[in-house]
């Protein structure tokens, strides 16, 4: 019966070819407008890390101005990231299983073959933890131990680029690479990882690209580098040089742990309120304890990384697709009703309602999977449009099944929605009514 | 002439008409929604920038090498950019406005610890800055050559003795009153005196509110970075670009060249996102009104099928061809109007729900008188090719039997 | 009243032309009632479409009430039409979405009379085919002969110079097309000419007059002699 009403459905659809192709066109247009916006929401939103994201927490303190909260708009929030003296201070405690503190910094690499020019390459100054913590992938040695960061030891984890570059791609573990003036040894090279959202650090642009060279945060701590990234001040204090900023109250310092179990995080609250506490008694930390531990996710929430733009541009997608819906209705009603002649024939000849519905729905099927390619075809098309405009490469959304799916399952079923009045009205449809002359 | 009866028959076959009128509300309300959204962004990527970002191009030095001396490479990179054929101006600058990155501090119009802060963008700039950005003073004058503090000034961290602002700034700072001659303090306590007042000139951040409030401060940019600002005679700006960065990469050794890039290419990937914005936007509405289109299109076309037979017979019965074209007219024009009718309410309640979720503005009602216009067009002429075809009827199709 | 000299029809295709009518030429006068008929294929049926001005013939003359129709263009066939002749159709062609008021309305609209006249019309039309009680139904809430008496309202509201009906009765049953032609013989008894065309040749009977159509020419004259019939009153109680 489903290959009768299959055929049936061909037929009809192929015997009036505009009003199919209207109607294709319209869920097509419809499904593809709101699956392109919904495909940006969809990525931006999901989880980069979800084998761990709920053991992995951004640690914040609320080391700020005692007059004014760190953001307005969200008062109940803590600064988004740590001074120096405060990240220091949480590397002490041996509560989290792993952690890291981090910041950006600029580097001038200079490859040791003369052919090759220097370049200017964004580094990432962190632990040694963060390699685990964030189960970066290598392709060559590994992360670097926790005397490397105790010592604040030149070693060096290279990413595929500058791996290329400088060593045309080999196994370099055990060479050096001079970054300025300094010698690194490298302990290891990355393989291919580029979380869709960069959010380790979201305070630096969240689709960032993974920086490309690794060293110890210590580092930073006892010479002077170029950092980048945002610093946020609040404290009227006189800061002449590096040294002076890195016992600032200003913030730029990002710091993750990972904390495998409620009692863990609880225990790990419990210290960083301990901590705080010891430094008000010191005169900082003038405003309520207020220490956060959030998950991957919570974070992103609160960093905002879908903008109200974007839920604007998604609100207006659906009601796109509401309105080439409605537009599929109008279409769809049409051609049931003409067919009423042909529809009383069928029953008087015995269809049941219930027949006649099933014949429908199948033919209004067909329209939402054509549809749906259609619109699958013009959501490729409006991802690629947008990524151009936002000149974006295409790491943000590649082919991925789910979306595939989500995108045929609406066409689907805004068609067999769009399909679904109609429907009813033909098998509202006396048998005899449509007999008679005319 | 016959309103009455259409719209008695069109209230017989409800379902249709009411699906129509629906399509076109629906229609409106996104397609006044989305064009006002955009034209916002629009007008933001679009507003006066007092620059000459068409001729304007930075590049960036970052020193590296043990011998790199920070002062002496910018003596000698000012003058082979000044040198340079094309040039009309350039300038060392700690930033470039519009590029999304700079520093912002807050300032006070008196030394009083209690004072209200401004914030404002500041820059570290040369004296030939206005030339090299090609805005103008609105009063006052810019800094003296021997005013700018070489990075090598051991007071490079404290504020500089002088500063030229933006009106929009002086405004804030001063209530108002004339700025130049006063002084402008930082939350230490030191302050520098206003000699400049810019007419119009633009911060780091194009989201922000405060865009316009900008100070320039005299002195380099403590090392190893430095930024130029070179302002290019019309034209030759793109055969600068290349021949600036090998001059300046040739020239010295212990530093890298990096980032040199028209000021125009800079702003518009800074406004990508309003640009982003408008430009689906936009795709929205056309998309749209086509689909809405053809869908009366479609519609009206299988109605005039459906009913060859009644137009025949109207003919037959002395219908003139355009009175059955108006015919169609009229139904179609009741239908938009009653669809414009529902659409405006549900434009305005979309733009207030927009406005409440995500603190869009307040719809400028233009847009809505807009909006209906198009719609009324997009009917008509939706309407037109279906109601042609209806008049070619012959009335001869009334004697003929099914 | 009615007057046609020697018109002709063609139809042409690529491949065939078609002579509907060869040189018909026939007078209808004031007051009388003219039966057209002939078997399938004689041209009854292009004769009602050039008769009624719905097509135009390929050659010769033809005058209304002593003016030439035969040169004028569409627009004022279209106003002759509305005007002159009052057609009533074999599947009635009521406007399904519009009531029986609206529908004797339709003519009067495209005449341009104003509210009060047209209203006056309607009623005073409807009145004459019995269906005042009716002018706020739907033509599917009407049987048959009652939707075929409101085509007839609809055809001598606008006060036409003569009536032109095709095959009046062809869908209606014997009961119901016995009043319809009860119906048509009082109006034309009241002063207004008809013009019929059919195949049966028992509504022809009842015609002052007949006329048959054989490949489109007229077969013979006129075999008949009116016979004339009173109608009565009781068959046009509305058939519920």
């Amino acid at each position: 019966m489903f290959l009768y009403n299959l055929r049936l459905a061909r037929m009809s659809l192929m015997k009036q070819p505009l009003l199919t192709t209207l109607m294709v066109s319209a869920i097509g247009i419809g499904v593809g407008a709101c699956m392109t916006i919904l495909t940006f929401v969809y990525v931006l939103s999901s989880d980069p890390i979800p084998e761990k994201s709920d053991e992995l927490f951004a640690v914040r303190v609320d080391s700020w101005n005692p007059e004014s909260p760190y953001d307005d708009d969200k008062p109940e929030e803590a600064p988004w990231q740590l001074t120096h003296t405060d990240a220091m201070a949480l590397l002490e405690s041996d509560v989290p299983t792993r952690h890291a503190a981090m910041r950006k910094a600029v580097y001038t690499v200079v490859p040791d073959n003369p052919e090759v020019a220097p370049f200017f390459n964004v580094a990432r100054m962190t632990g040694g933890d963060f390699f685990e913590m964030f189960q970066v992938p290598f392709l060559y040695g590994s992360g670097w131990g926790p005397s490397a960061d105790e010592n604040a030891e030149n070693v060096i984890v290279l990413g595929h680029e500058t791996n290329e570059k400088v060593f045309g791609g080999t196994n370099s573990v055990g060479k050096t690479i001079t970054l300025g003036t300094e010698i690194f040894t490298v302990v290891g090279v990355i393989d291919d990882w580029q979380p869709h959202i960069l959010f380790y650090d979201m305070n630096n642009g969240e689709t960032n690209p993974v920086e490309d060279i690794f060293l110890p945060f210590s580092i930073t701590d006892r010479r002077e580098i170029n950092g980048a990234g945002n610093t946020n001040c609040w404290k009227d204090e006189q800061i002449d040089g590096y040294f002076d900023l890195l016992r600032s109250e200003c913030v730029y310092v990002q710091f993750w742990a990972e904390l495998n179990s409620a009692e863990q995080k609880a225990e790990y609250q419990r210290w960083l309120d301990n901590y705080t506490e010891g430094q008000k008694a010191l005169g900082r930390f003038q405003r309520p304890t207020n220490n956060r531990l959030s998950t991957v996710t919570e974070w992103m929430e609160v960093q905002d990384v879908v903008e109200d733009e974007v839920m604007v541009v998604m609100s207006i997608g659906f009601l796109f697709l509401t309105a080439c819906l409605v537009n599929t209705i109008g279409l769809i009603l049409a051609r049931f009703v003409a067919k009423g002649p042909i529809i009383g024939l069928r029953r008087a000849l015995g269809a049941s309602k219930a027949a006649i519905f099933r014949q429908h729905l199948v033919e209004v099927g067909l329209v939402g999977v054509a549809g749906g390619v259609l619109g699958l075809i013009l959501s490729r098309l409006g991802i690629k449009g947008v990524q151009q405009l936002l000149s974006e490469s295409d790491n943000l959304a590649a082919l991925n099944l789910d979306l595939l799916l989500i995108t045929f399952g609406i066409a689907v079923v805004s068609a067999i929605v769009a399909g679904l009045y109609p429907t009813w009205r033909v098998c509202q449809l006396p048998p005899a009514g449509y007999l008679k002359t005319q | 002439m016959e309103f009455r009866p259409i719209l008695s028959a069109m209230l017989r076959n409800k379902t249709g008409s009411i699906l129509v009128a629906l399509q076109i509300a629906l229609t409106l309300s996104i397609v006044v929604n989305c064009m006002f959204l955009a034209k916002q962004r629009i007008d933001h990527v679009n507003r006066p920038t007092g620059m000459d970002v068409d001729n304007i191009i930075s590049v960036r030095s970052m020193g590296f090498g043990t011998d790199y001396d920070h002062d002496r490479t910018i003596d000698n990179d000012l003058r082979l950019l000044r040198e340079m054929p094309g040039v009309i101006s350039a300038s060392h600058s700690s930033g470039l406005p519009m590029n999304g990155s700079g520093s912002a501090n807050g300032f006070a119009g008196s030394p009083d610890e209690d004072a209200s802060r401004v914030t404002a963008n500041y820059y570290h700039v040369d004296e030939r800055m206005l030339d090299s950005l090609g805005t103008t003073l609105a009063a006052g004058r810019m800094f003296r050559d021997v005013e700018i503090r070489r990075a090598d000034n051991e007071l490079l961290n404290r504020m500089p003795q002088q500063v030229v602002i933006t009106q929009a700034l002086a405004d804030k700072l001063f209530d108002g009153e004339p700025a130049l001659g006063k002084r402008m303090y930082d939350g230490l306590g030191e302050s520098a005196e206003v000699v400049g007042i810019l007419e119009h000139m633009y911060g780091a951040w194009v989201g922000w509110s405060d865009f316009d409030q900008v100070a320039m401060f005299p002195q380099r940019t403590e090392g190893p970075h430095i930024r130029y600002i070179v302002r290019a005679e019309p034209g030759k700006r793109d055969e600068l670009i290349p021949l600036i960065e090998k001059t300046l990469a040739d020239s010295d050794r212990t530093r890298l060249i990096r980032g040199v890039s028209s000021m125009e290419e800079t702003t518009r990937n800074s406004y990508e996102g309003d640009f982003a914005i408008a430009v689906t936007l936009s795709v929205a509405v056309g998309l749209l009104l086509g689909v809405t289109g053809l869908g009366i299109v479609g519609l009206a076309s299988f109605t005039v099928r459906q009913r060859t037979k009644q137009i025949g017979t109207r003919r037959a019965i002395g219908a003139r061809k355009r009175d059955i074209i108006r015919y169609f007219l009229i139904e179609n024009w009741l239908m938009t109007t009653i669809g414009i009718v529902l659409g405006t309410v549900l434009t305005i309640a979309i733009n207030y729900s927009l406005a409440s979720a995500f603190n869009t503005d307040q719809l400028n009602y233009g847009f809505l008188v807009a909006g209906m216009f198009m719609l009324w067009l997009l009917g008509f002429m939706a309407v037109a090719e279906p109601a042609r075809r209806a008049a070619q009827v012959s009335p001869a199709i009334a004697t003929r039997t099914v | 009243m009615l007057e046609m000299k020697e018109i002709s029809r063609v139809y042409r295709t690529d491949l065939v032309e078609t002579h509907a009518l060869r040189e018909l030429s026939l007078s209808v006068d004031t007051g009388e009632f003219v039966a057209v008929t002939g078997p399938s294929g004689s041209g009854k049926t292009t004769f009602l479409n050039i008769a009624g001005l719905l097509e135009t013939a390929t050659s010769g003359e033809y005058s209304l009430d002593g003016t030439d129709v035969s040169g004028l263009n569409d627009n004022q066939r279209s106003r002759i039409r509305n005007e002159k002749i009052g057609f009533i159709f074999q599947s009635f062609n009521l406007i399904p979405d519009l009531n029986i008021f609206d529908n004797v309305d339709v003519p009067l609209r495209y005449r341009g009379f104003d509210g009060a006249e047209r209203r006056g019309r309607i009623e005073k039309a409807l009145d004459q085919v019995g269906l005042a009680a009716r002018m706020k139904h739907l033509p599917s809430q009407l049987s048959g002969g009652q939707q075929q008496r409101a085509a007839i309202a609809r055809a001598l509201a606008g006060g036409p110079s003569f009536l032109l009906a095709d095959e009046p009765t062809g869908n209606l049953d014997s009961l119901m097309a016995r009043q319809v032609m009860d119906l048509l013989e009082k109006i034309n008894n009241e002063g207004t000419t008809i013009v019929m065309v059919t195949h049966d040749p028992e509504l022809a009977r009842r015609a002052h007059r007949n006329v048959q159509l054989l490949d489109g020419q007229l077969a013979s004259p006129d075999p008949f002699s009116a016979s004339q019939s009173t109608p009565i009153e009781a068959d046009l109680q509305p058939v519920a």
